[in-house]
């Protein structure tokens, strides 16, 4: 005697026809779209010119430059570098800086709990959206022709496109803050500025602190990508090098760039957990 | 004297409070009792107009409160106290600094933004909190207290507001017996020693009786009960409370299990 309920197969057909037999276009999407993404694949490569033999070529070459470029060596230009460096340090920290504490004020614009009328949020918003859709690096193309070249023109590139990112992450730490805590300013009778500043504040800073300081370190990266155009840095002397085929400076540029880097994201890192865990009296 | 007359909080087509009308005579200590989503909530945060009634008046002291905008509307949020199921302190702000909030309508802006705050302020908060017992706290972030310590907390914020009413709504809800003791005794001890009328949102029939002079009983947005606890019967408060009669008068029985249910006939041949 079986311990299992007995299964009528037939009958269980019967009364869920369309579990036992799924429609034939249900069964071959999966391979279709598998096929087509195939498809997609080698048409991509065949249209863009992917040539293995042009790889191969290639990749002696680029052993040859690490050849090259060993051992790094900055040459006489060691003080140079040095203060490059700097500059790019101080256009990501500058730019970041300065996105920042334009961007706080619209965040607030832009967040639903302190704005509530859609109509009033929605041009905030699209504006932002429209600054972060261009990149860092146009906009450096652009400042660079408005301010001419140099870390002005790096500063400016960094603090427009930062903006329109800031914005957006504040309005959205904003948005997720506890409303209970700011009910309680409200009720007390505190106004709309004192909710702000005792209800939404706290909870929100610390938030936004760590979001600065990741941009900081992202941003001393983007500021060595915008040199290379022209807004001044590190990233100046890196294109130049290149150019005149000096690769033991370029090997020094890129391993001074990745110490400084691997620096920041340290300081950060230990700053933001401070911030994080620091009993806030806001 | 605080006069209800009419209220209705419409949110869309259901009806929170629904054409609400009491009067509640200075120095009382009144319990607003019903079941879950009977309107209490909504009756207290329109009171404090933290909700916009859609219908009828509040006033007090011959004051249309429900009129109230701007500066106004502020100062009466701080005559009328809110003290709440969660505390609505801010947690990251320290205890003194969160006391200090129940001054905020009483000065200039630029002293509470800038956080200079006036000695005198400082001393009612710090008196409000060794009142409760918990002046050694002041300078610890709020969210590191416990739950019957953050209440205590909110309710020296009611205090320096110098409020003529304090309107709690479930303030013992998420504290355990011991807190709630603390808590309730707190409240009765402002009532009894200030002359602050308390108006209070109550789940517990048992501590409504014990702690309030008069009761107010709400179903569906209603008025249905108002008289002394004495006067309510467990007739009535069978009717206020329906199916949770049981759970808030006190025995609580065990559901008793009714055997298997039976298996659909489908998996059981």
């Amino acid at each position: 005697m079986s311990r299992h309920p007995e299964v009528d197969a037939a009958q269980l057909r019967a009364r869920h026809p369309d579990v036992f037999s799924r429609p034939a276009s249900a069964r071959l999407a999966t391979p279709a779209m598998i096929a087509a993404a195939l498809a997609l694949l080698v048409f991509g490569l065949v249209d863009l010119d992917f040539s293995p033999s042009r790889l191969a070529a290639g990749v002696s070459q680029l052993g040859w430059i690490t050849m090259m470029m060993i051992p790094p060596d900055p040459g006489s230009s060691l003080p140079l570098y040095l203060k490059a460096l700097g500059e790019t340090l101080s256009i990501a920290l500058l730019g970041t800086t300065l996105a920042a504490v334009f961007a706080l004020p619209v965040g607030l614009l832009a967040a639903r709990n302190v704005v509530p009328s859609t109509i009033l949020r929605f041009p905030v918003r699209r504006v932002l959206d429209s600054i972060r859709g261009v990149d860092t690096l146009i906009w450096a193309l652009v400042w660079i022709n408005v301010v001419g070249l140099g870390p002005f023109a790096g500063v400016l590139a960094i603090a427009v496109s930062d903006f329109g990112a800031f914005g957006k992450l504040f309005s959205e730490a904003i948005e997720g803050a506890d409303q209970k805590q700011v009910e309680g300013i409200r009720a007390s009778g505190g106004s709309a500025l004192h909710e702000i500043r005792f209800g939404l504040m706290p909870q929100v800073l610390p938030v936004i602190a760590g979001q600065v300081l990741y941009f900081i370190e992202s941003n001393t990266r983007s500021a060595t990508i915008i040199g290379i155009v022209g807004a001044g840095g590190i990233g100046l002397q890196l294109a130049e090098q290149i150019r005149v085929l000096e690769w033991q400076k370029v090997s020094f540029l890129i391993l001074m760039i990745l110490v400084a880097v691997a620096a920041i994201d340290f300081i950060s890192g230990k700053l933001r957990f401070a911030i994080i865990g620091r009993r806030a009296v806001a | 004297m605080l006069v209800v007359d009419g209220l209705t909080c419409r949110f869309g087509a259901k009806a929170a409070v629904d054409d609400a009308s009491f009067q509640v005579s200075p120095g009382g200590f009144v319990g607003v009792i019903g079941r879950s989503g009977a309107g209490k909530s909504t009756l207290l945060r329109s009171i404090n107009r933290l909700v916009t009634p859609t219908g009828g008046r509040i006033l007090f002291d011959g004051v249309d409160v429900t009129a109230l905008r701007g500066k106004d509307l502020r100062q009466w949020r701080a005559r009328s106290a809110m003290i709440f199921q969660q505390f609505n302190l801010v947690g990251r702000l320290d205890v003194l600094t969160n006391v200090l909030m129940g001054r905020l309508a009483t000065m200039p802006a630029w002293r509470s933004l800038t956080q200079a705050w006036p000695e005198q302020d400082k001393a009612l908060a710090m008196s409000a909190l060794e009142q409760f017992d918990i002046a050694t706290l002041a300078a610890q972030r709020a969210d590191q207290l416990s739950g019957g310590q953050q209440q205590r907390v909110a309710i020296a914020r009611a205090l320096v507001q110098q409020p003529d009413i304090i309107l709690a709504d479930e303030p013992i809800a998420s504290l355990d017996p011991r807190n709630t003791k603390v808590v309730m005794d707190a409240l009765l001890r402002i009532n009894k020693h200030f002359g602050i009328t308390v108006l209070c949102n109550l789940h517990s029939l048992d501590l409504a009786r014990s702690y309030c002079d008069r009761l107010i009983g709400m179903a569906a947005g209603r008025v249905v009960f108002d008289g002394a606890p004495s006067a309510l019967t467990d007739h009535v408060a069978r009717e206020l409370y329906d199916l949770e009669a049981a759970d808030v008068m006190g025995a609580v029985p065990v559901p008793a299990p009714e055997g298997v249910p039976a298996l659909g006939t489908a998996a059981a041949a």
